[in-house]
């Protein structure tokens, strides 16, 4: 089962919204499967990478505001191994303050 | 006078795994229990084990905005059953609110309420407050100062967890509601003694706000004018999967959840249906962007042995939340397929 192209655009924009990211979403070019832009200029594009790449599922390459194409962040891409490693990746690059890391509260002990 | 004891607390404060606990004892073996959950699937039914009858559930709506109809239905009701013998003869009833009710509607029908009061007896309010989020929650959310002020006694639960402020809540707790022992617990363990035998409710002992909070109760009950709704503020929804989930699909699920809604997502509690595990279930928490480890039941507490997950928070993003269980599911799924397809090959190359 694979997951879907549109499905994911739809979720990525849904996800910039949930982090208050002024920003939108369009597909690319395969191996592309989307194109962010915000308002402020940044660009993450998110690719699926070749069965190569395995375990790997996402690839995740950036431009900054402002920054000229070609940075090394835009050449070497950052390998992600499931969609929620995608989102943090994602979230870090924005700078999405949104959200905060998980904290696991031990269990209580078995009675 | 058959006693009545009301536990609030906010979202997640740790009030059904007080009231579990209280129920284990002895001393409680002949209480009356109402349940009132804000969602649309009732949980925590489930998560306390009983098999007496006099447990009552309310889930359509929160006993504060529908406090004339359903919690003065159920309690009359329990106390005709009571006298004609099809329910155990109760000696005590505990109410435990949702977590975003305002008790003051709550104890206002429970001390005015002509019928109600010639056979219960308000006997006191007990607040829970999370150690970690409690100040947080103080400061963003009325409700819980409403609940917490309102104490007769309050448990401070979760402090034995990093993060818990535990001296600066009491501080806190001792500004506006001085009067209320406070306890510090953990896993709600505590003697029903303690909490329990207040004697009868008396607001004039409350901070003042508490006097006028009651005050306003009072106006609305008469229709002066209407009750606040929780739908405004809050969002509510559920998730039910037939299929079990993959052991690693709840991990990540939980671990999105946590990173990327903050404090939007007040309080989340489910029973999973784990493929690894389908002889019992897991049952987990989150609040806020806390999440304990999922505690496994012995056993599956009825026949639905169905996922549900009730979510409830501010700004919820209901659509975000459906499609990262969707999407991580289908990736789970498809690594699978994957892994099963690699080592169908290895093994006939190896043959």
């Amino acid at each position: 089962m694979r997951v879907d192209d549109v499905g994911v655009r739809a979720f990525l924009a849904d996800s910039l919204r949930l982090w208050r990211v002024a920003a939108s979403v369009e597909a690319g070019k395969p191996p592309i499967v989307a194109v962010i832009r915000t308002q402020e200029g940044a660009i993450v594009w998110v690719e699926r990478p070749s069965g190569q790449a395995m375990p790997f599922r996402w690839l995740v390459r950036s431009r900054g505001a402002g920054e000229a194409p070609g940075s090394p962040r835009e050449e070497h891409p950052r390998a992600c191994a499931s969609l929620v490693t995608l989102l943090n990746t994602i979230r870090g690059l924005l700078r999405a303050d949104h959200g905060s890391t998980a904290r696991i509260a031990p269990a209580p002990p078995d009675e | 006078m058959i006693p009545v004891s009301v536990i609030t607390g906010f979202l997640g404060s740790g009030k059904t795994t007080l009231l579990a606990r209280l129920l284990r004892d002895p001393a409680m073996s002949r209480t009356a229990v109402i349940i009132n959950e804000f969602g649309a699937i009732a949980l925590d039914h489930d998560l306390i084990e009983t098999s007496d009858e006099s447990f009552v559930r309310l889930s359509n709506g929160c006993l504060c905005c529908n406090v004339r109809s359903d919690l003065m239905l159920t309690l009359g009701d329990l106390a005709v059953r009571r006298a004609a013998g099809t329910v155990p003869r109760f000696e005590r009833v505990v109410i435990e609110t949702t977590g975003l009710a305002d008790p003051a509607p709550i104890l206002h029908a429970l001390m005015t309420d002509r019928d109600l009061c010639e056979v219960y007896a308000l006997d006191g309010v007990v607040a829970t407050v999370d150690a970690v989020t409690g100040l947080a929650t103080f400061e963003h959310h009325v409700e819980s100062l409403r609940q917490a002020a309102f104490a007769d006694r309050i448990v401070l639960t979760k402090t034995d967890l990093p993060g818990a402020r535990t001296t600066a809540i009491k501080q806190r707790l001792a500004k506006f509601n001085p009067g209320a022992p406070i306890f510090a617990v953990e896993r709600g363990a505590i003697a029903p003694s303690a909490l329990f035998d207040c004697g009868l409710y008396n607001a004039a002992r409350k901070h003042t706000d508490v006097q006028t909070w009651l005050a306003d109760a009072s106006v609305a009950a008469a229709g002066g004018r209407a009750h606040h709704s929780h739908a405004d503020k809050f969002t509510t929804f559920s998730i039910v999967r037939d299929e079990p989930l993959h052991a690693v699909t709840l991990a990540l699920f939980v671990s999105a959840l946590a990173e990327n809604c903050g404090a939007d997502l007040l309080r989340m509690k489910g029973i999973v249906h784990v493929a690894e595990e389908p002889l019992r279930p897991a049952v987990i928490h989150g609040v806020q962007h806390v999440y304990h480890a999922p505690v496994w039941l012995e056993r599956w507490p009825s026949e639905d042995r169905r996922t549900r997950m009730v979510f409830i928070g501010a700004e919820l993003r209901e659509s975000w939340i459906r499609g990262l269980l969707d999407l991580i599911e289908a990736e789970v799924a498809d690594e699978t397929e994957r892994c099963a397809r690699k080592s169908a090959t290895s093994h006939e190359l190896s043959a």
